[in-house]
């Protein structure tokens, strides 16, 4: 039986779809029973991921983002492009704490937070061509325990 | 409108939205902003009661009233914070600057006894 199911979706650049791209994502997985901390999980790391795009890729400005989302079993994966200004030093970029943006009160812990939430994590950016955040995670995985 | 701002003296409580975010903390800040020009605020309590989810936006937002309020010797407090929401301040470390809103009720109760 093939266990897989793929979607992708591209909406603009504006605050008021991040709930709506988390929200696409909860339903998406919804049929492997998540429990609710595995959803609200993943709903943070993609408001995290989506929110750069915004802010940081197209800085306030206008442009597209594209959310693709793949299920293989219970595992997750979670792709968050846009083609805004890209990001010059991943690694530093990547960093707790650190922000190019502090005079916006932004805390720099967001990639920290995508990297808390999920299994896995991957940054792949250029400069003056964009940013593609690619997020795994495994869903529906009770230790034993029924919640 | 899903949060909520009342001013007291010195006191500014915002109730927070189900889910803070961006576009959320954007409108918040605001609020909070206009309000805060209306009287001399030194303590602010967000009340967390309808949350349950908080991007690292809310971080943002709750660390910048903090250091407001740091410099004019106020206080920021956190009310009815979930194990979940308690999770996410605490990756932040801002569970160790803020203080718990209940915490405060209950030794103030102990004193008058
Ligand atoms: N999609 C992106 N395009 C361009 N730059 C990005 C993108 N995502 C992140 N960055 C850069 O990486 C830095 C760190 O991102 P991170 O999400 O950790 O913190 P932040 O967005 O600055 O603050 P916070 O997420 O806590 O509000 C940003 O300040 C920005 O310079
Ligand atoms: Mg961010």
């Amino acid at each position: 039986m093939d266990n897989t199911n793929e979607m992708l979706l591209e909406f603009d650049a504006m605050g008021e779809n991040e709930g709506f791209a988390r929200t696409v994502v909860a339903v998406f997985v919804s049929r492997l029973n998540p429990t609710i901390e595995e959803l609200g999980d993943i709903k943070v790391a993609v408001s995290e991921a989506v929110t750069n795009a915004i802010i940081h890729g197209y800085e306030n400005g206008a442009g597209k983002i594209r959310l693709i989302a793949r299920l293989d079993g219970q595992k997750l994966t979670v792709q968050v492009e846009d083609h805004g200004t890209g990001i010059a030093d991943v690694v530093q970029a990547m960093e707790p704490l650190f922000t190019t943006k502090p005079e916006q009160e932004r805390s720099g812990m967001g990639f920290s937070f995508m990297e808390a939430f999920t299994d896995e994590l991957k940054v792949e950016s250029k400069e003056g061509e964009g940013t593609t955040v690619t997020m795994v995670k495994m869903m529906g995985v009770r230790d034993g325990q029924d919640n | 409108m899903e949060y909520e701002l009342k001013l007291e003296s010195e006191w500014l409580w915002i109730g927070l939205p189900v889910e803070i975010d961006h576009f959320q903390t954007e409108q918040i800040r605001q609020a909070a902003k206009e309000i805060m020009q209306k009287g001399y605020v030194k303590y602010v309590v967000f009340d967390f009661s309808k949350t349950n989810l908080m991007d690292s936006s809310g971080i943002g937002l709750i660390a910048g009233r903090y250091r407001e309020m740091a410099v004019r010797g106020g206080q920021v407090y956190v009310s009815n914070v979930s194990d979940r929401m308690k999770k996410v301040l605490m990756i932040s470390g801002l569970y160790r600057i803020v203080t718990p809103w209940e915490q405060v009720v209950v030794s103030e109760s102990m004193n008058h006894k």
